[in-house]
């Protein structure tokens, strides 16, 4: 019944009705859409590194004069527990020589397996029997084609491929270099290996994993350096949570506009309707039920537009998402939701705060002074 | 039994650049079961006293008894049931809620005391066809004329089955023969059923009404005659 009378009070003052909802609706849109976006942001970005997230980079320590992975440490760390994978790679810098130029760059060995699954090849075919693959920045800096001839250290290759551009990468870079087998690398370079690439089985055991590498090889002297790109994405993670805390605490200041907007709309409501709360009172209405009613005038406003700006955030995160990212598929994710209920609450908190000031001064009117008002 | 007493009563109004005592030193008694009539000029305190003996005031001084109760002790939530529950208010502008229905102005006083809806319901509709509403039950005081919006008043005042009715000039707005009505339901109400009425008016010719009129005359009481 006091759900009735707040309801048909509301219904009374119509447009200052809407009005609330609209303003309440705006600050809740505004809260989520952008806690939405800011998650899909993180998400987008993400995304980017989660197929290197489980990886470890194990290099040798230079700093204590180790300039190369030893082979039987290689092995060791192969076998150890949780591992799923380990690549180890020779780099080194050497002459390269086309019909034109004539430049150093880095040149890796790597197994034929190893790089088809790392790297794409945009033209030609990965084979490294006797060939080599190029870096796309390389092959457009040299002039390297596909097939084309060139000499890595004294001796000739065959290019069997220029590689897709790779983007960042915190392992390898193949964009500027070259790739051999390791059969072929011995033949014009006698460096070791500098760096062994460590696939965790999952991305939670890579601290058990480069705990245990670190315990295993670094026995007596830090031989190694272990470096997990979990951590960058740990980073990343805790920027883009920061970011989207900014961004909503921007986004709130529409919700305490709509407070203040609620919080006028009850005030006034409250000197309207002054003599009725003195019949109220009069008839026998507690000072505590003056202010349910007023209280659940306020929920219902906060109620409804929270309710229809829940709804249309996603619509907004969506349009935002598709506008920036032009991607909108992270809206479907379950932090969306947890974004939605976030300002769902925040907007019927935000309403039923406005409204405790204007309903507790409604219930502290005296009786006959509230039944004299005109 | 006395229902109602009043000992010394004083309500001064003061500001700062003038006092008005309003209430001057009122003494009196309500017997149960009483029909008394209140009469004085306009401004000599009549509503003034209506109000404190209704708890919805408090004077200034003095002491005001409800069934021998002293209600300068009574915390808010007491008065309120107070009011709720033995008393039931009648004013000249009938001070119906304008956005529930007649029915639901009767309801009112139950919902508050917690009835369930049922009952409370039952019990409206027929206190709406006691003071011959039952076809405007459903409509909104806007909808209804000054008579009928009283009827509904008196009915919303008798919902919880007061011991006391307090009207302050019920028939003030309305033309002689709503005013009847009106006055035949409220002398129903105490010689049928008990219930001791204190009114307040501007009319003589409602003075018959009474067992007793009292005259109060800037504050004070001037004569109290009893009807035979
Ligand atoms: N809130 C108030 N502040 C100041 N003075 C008041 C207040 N209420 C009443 N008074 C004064 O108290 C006196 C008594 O007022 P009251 O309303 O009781 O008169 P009344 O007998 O009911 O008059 P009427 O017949 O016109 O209704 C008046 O002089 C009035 O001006
Ligand atoms: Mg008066």
């Amino acid at each position: 019944m006091f759900l009735e009378l707040a309801k048909r009070n509301l219904q009374r003052a119509k447009v200052r009705s809407l009005l609330a909802v609209i303003g309440i609706l705006i600050g809740v849109m505004a809260v989520s859409a952008i806690g939405i976006f800011g998650e899909s942001l993180k998400a987008a970005v993400v995304q980017n590194f989660e197929d290197v997230a489980n990886e470890l980079i194990v290099s040798p320590n230079f700093q204590e004069g180790y300039k190369y992975l030893e082979e039987k440490d290689i092995n060791r760390i192969k076998k150890l527990p949780n591992v799923a994978e380990a690549i180890a790679i020779k780099s080194d810098s050497l002459l390269i020589e086309t019909k034109k130029k004539k430049s150093y760059a880095v040149v890796y060995a790597m197994d034929e397996k190893d790089v088809e699954e790392m790297f794409e090849a945009e033209k030609g075919s990965i084979r490294l029997k006797s060939s080599c693959v190029v870096g796309k920045r390389l092959a457009e800096f040299a002039e390297i084609r596909v097939n084309s001839k060139i000499t890595i250290g004294g001796r000739e290759f065959r290019v069997a491929a220029i590689l897709e551009d790779t983007g960042a990468r915190f392992d390898i870079n193949p964009n500027s270099a070259i790739i051999l087998s390791p059969e072929d690398f011995e033949k014009v370079s006698d460096v070791g290996y500098t760096m062994l690439i460590v696939k965790a089985e999952s991305l939670e055991k890579v601290d058990d994993v480069k705990n245990e590498i670190e315990e295993k090889i670094n026995i007596r002297d830090e031989k190694v350096v272990v470096f997990d790109l979990k951590i960058i994405l740990e980073r990343i993670d805790e920027a883009f949570s920061q970011i989207n805390v900014f961004l909503m605490a921007i986004a709130s200041v529409s919700l305490l506009v709509a407070g203040v907007s609620i919080l006028n709309i009850m005030l006034m409501s409250t000197i309207e309707r002054t003599k009725e709360i003195g019949i109220m009172r009069a008839i026998g209405a507690y000072r505590s039920t003056i202010l349910k009613i007023f209280l659940m005038e306020a929920l219902i406003l906060g109620l409804i537009g929270s309710g229809i700006g829940s709804v249309l955030s996603v619509v907004g995160g969506y349009l935002i998402d598709l506008a920036i990212l032009q991607d909108a598929s992270y809206v479907f994710q379950l932090s969306t939701l947890l974004y939605i209920a976030l300002g769902f609450c925040i907007g019927v908190f935000v309403s039923v705060v406005s409204g405790l000031y204007p309903a507790w001064k409604a219930s502290r009117l005296e009786p006959i002074e509230a039944l004299r008002y005109e | 039994m006395k229902v109602v007493e009043l000992i010394d009563v004083y309500k001064i109004y003061s500001t700062e650049y003038y006092e008005v005592r309003a209430l001057d030193g009122v003494s009196m008694d309500v017997e149960d079961g009483e029909f008394v009539v209140i009469m004085g000029p306009s401004g000599s305190g009549k509503s003034t006293l209506l109000n404190l003996i209704g708890c919805l005031d408090k004077p200034s001084e003095g002491e005001v008894l409800i069934n021998g109760v002293e209600t300068s002790n009574l915390n808010d939530n007491q008065l309120t049931e107070l009011r709720r529950d033995t008393i039931g208010f009648i004013f000249q502008t009938y001070n119906l809620i304008p956005t529930l229905t007649a029915l639901e102005n009767v309801e009112l006083p139950m919902i508050f005391k917690g009835l369930g809806r049922e009952e409370r319901e039952g019990r409206a509709k027929e206190l709406l066809r006691s003071v011959g509403l039952e076809k405007e039950m459903n409509r909104k005081p806007n909808e209804m004329s000054g008579g009928q919006q009283q009827r509904v008043a008196i009915a919303r005042a008798l919902a919880n089955n007061p011991k006391i009715l307090l009207c302050d000039e019920p028939t003030g707005n309305l033309d002689t023969k709503s005013g009847e009505q009106v006055m035949e339901i409220i002398r129903h109400q105490n010689e049928e059923l008990g219930v001791t009425v204190i009114l307040v008016t501007h009319d003589p010719s409602l003075a018959k009404y009474g067992d007793r009129v009292i005259r109060l005359r800037d504050g004070k009481i001037e004569s109290v005659e009893h009807v035979s």
